[in-house]
């Protein structure tokens, strides 16, 4: 998972935002992202560490690499 | 797992800690591409009115009715028991968007093909 990426595709400070305020905003915005990009988050709530994993499992969008507060998501390929 | 989600409301302003919280996790379970359903009952019901939750706003979490808007914006569904809405005189004409009055099979049907359900 902390594998070095490629630069992001775009990038979100979500600051303190955190439990579903956090992930359903993460969601509308991956979504206007193409399949395949990265996003770079920074999110400082202290659940995120255990959430983004979660919600990442649950979607099928790749945490390519977790170092709190930041974590590169890749889109999943599927239409928008 | 479960590809759907019940969140159980049964507060409003009586309790809009809750009824915000109930909100937030339905928005996380809508994000996690859940089939999300908000059951509102008892009074619960009263956020299904147009206007009611415009003034709630726990410190620390976004405005409800804000909360509101995003869960349905992602496909939320918002179902409203019907004797609840009926017995406090609601004007079913006024429903939020996303809301619709549903009886209590409905309710049943879905958590009985499976999906957890939390409650405030």
């Amino acid at each position: 998972m902390n594998r070095a990426v490629e630069p992001p595709d775009g990038t979100w400070d979500a600051g303190d935002m955190g439990c579903g305020e956090l992930v359903l905003e993460l969601r509308f915005r991956l979504r206007a992202m193409a399949p395949g990009s990265v996003l770079l988050l920074r999110a400082r709530d202290p659940g995120a560490i255990e959430d983004l994993p979660a919600w990442c499992r649950m979607t099928g969008h790749a945490l390519l690499r977790a170092q709190h507060p930041d974590y590169w998501i890749r889109r999943k390929d599927e239409p928008r | 797992m479960s590809n759907k989600f019940c969140v159980s409301l049964t507060n409003a302003k009586n309790d809009s800690d809750k009824a915000t919280v109930a909100f937030v996790i339905a928005n996380a379970a809508v994000a996690s591409d859940k089939e999300t359903v908000v059951f509102l009952s008892t009074e619960g019901v009263r956020l299904a009115v147009q206007g009611y939750a415009d003034d709630v706003h726990e410190e620390g979490f976004a405005p409800l009715r804000e909360l509101m808007a995003n869960f349905v914006k992602a496909g939320g569904k918002v179902w409203v028991c019907s004797p609840c809405f009926k017995r406090r005189k609601l004007d079913e004409n006024k429903l939020v968007a996303g809301a619709s009055i549903v009886g209590g099979a409905k309710l049943v049907e879905f958590t009985s093909a499976g999906a957890p359900c939390v409650a405030y």
